[in-house]
């Protein structure tokens, strides 16, 4: 149970934010608002979601794919961060675990996750 | 100005970039007494305790039976006696606040004042202790000052923060950074500018 008045105060600052409901096995696109100076541009981040931890401002999601050369990159975003611009579900995964941590030590073909049928 | 604040605990932002934030509930206090120096005698309610002395500062000042803890506050907005005045932490952009470090009982000099130790294995039979304290012969004695174990923590400590935002409605400040202390501890928060 958490603080009603810490509950208000992110519930106040999380209002309107519009997020996918995804889990972790699930493939997603996520679009990050980048500042260069004065520019700002939108970088796209693909792979697969294999955690999600914390509630309310603090909750955030952590995305793994495999980069050039097959060098794992994993990246952790706040969920409800003014900086994610939007994210996309690409794809419903079949897994039976909350925290896919084991996809660390899995190469190609064995690193797969089924998709989801229903 | 001064006020007594309950610590809530912490949480963040979700801007860019996020900022850690603390969350302050300025307790209900009523003013009994204006000083003439500006202090003032404050009642506030803190848990259920109630005795003759209690009672009877309960009845010199009017109040009702849950403000049962009295304080002293050095400066206060109100002119006339009643509900504490919130106005100056409306356009409040730095406060300080002062509370009690969480108390760590006896402790040792690695955790209390960061001293190194020694190595944990290859039988150095030397791993947290104080060391030498001082010289032999001269000059005899220990220095005063001289850091060894005892207790640490539970001490009054006072952190400048900027203030983030302040709800009227529901008493709550939210300041910049962290303050000291457990959540819902009593503390004391001065507007500094």
């Amino acid at each position: 149970m958490r603080n009603k008045y810490i509950e208000y105060f992110e519930q106040k600052q999380i209002e309107g934010k519009e997020v996918p409901q995804f889990r972790a096995g699930d493939t997603v696109r996520v679009y990050v608002r980048i500042k260069e100076g004065e520019k700002v541009r939108v970088q796209r981040f693909e792979g697969v979601c294999i955690a999600l931890r914390g509630q309310g401002t603090g909750k955030t999601f952590t995305v793994r794919k495999i980069g050039a050369n097959g060098v794992g990159v994993e990246r952790i975003f706040p969920l409800y961060s003014d900086s994610i611009e939007k994210i996309e579900v690409v794809r419903r995964g079949k897994v039976r675990r909350a925290k896919l941590y084991y996809l660390r030590n899995r190469k190609g073909k064995a690193a797969r996750i089924k998709e989801l049928r229903k | 100005m001064e006020f007594i604040v309950e610590k809530i605990g912490m949480s963040r932002t979700v801007g860019v970039p996020s900022i850690p934030v603390t969350l302050l509930k300025i307790v209900d206090i009523k003013v009994c007494e204006i000083r003439e120096d500006g202090s003032a005698v404050v009642a506030y309610s803190r848990g259920k305790k109630l005795n003759k002395p209690i009672e009877g500062q309960q009845k010199k000042y009017n109040l009702s039976k849950e403000f049962n803890r009295f304080a002293i506050l050095n400066k206060v907005n109100n002119s006339e006696v009643g509900d504490l005045d919130l106005s100056p932490l409306e356009s409040a952009t730095i406060v300080q606040s002062s509370f009690n470090t969480k108390g760590r009982g006896f402790t040792g000099v690695v955790k209390r004042y960061g001293f190194g130790g020694g190595p944990r294995s290859h039988g150095s039979r030397f791993h947290r202790r104080v060391g030498s304290i001082d010289n032999a012969e001269f000059p005899g004695r220990v220095q005063p000052g001289q850091k060894m174990p005892g207790h640490y923590g539970n001490k009054k400590n006072s952190v400048k923060n900027e203030v983030v935002s302040f709800d009227k409605e529901q008493g709550i400040l939210v300041v910049k950074g962290s303050v000291s202390g457990p959540n819902g501890a009593i503390g004391r928060l001065k507007v500094v500018k």
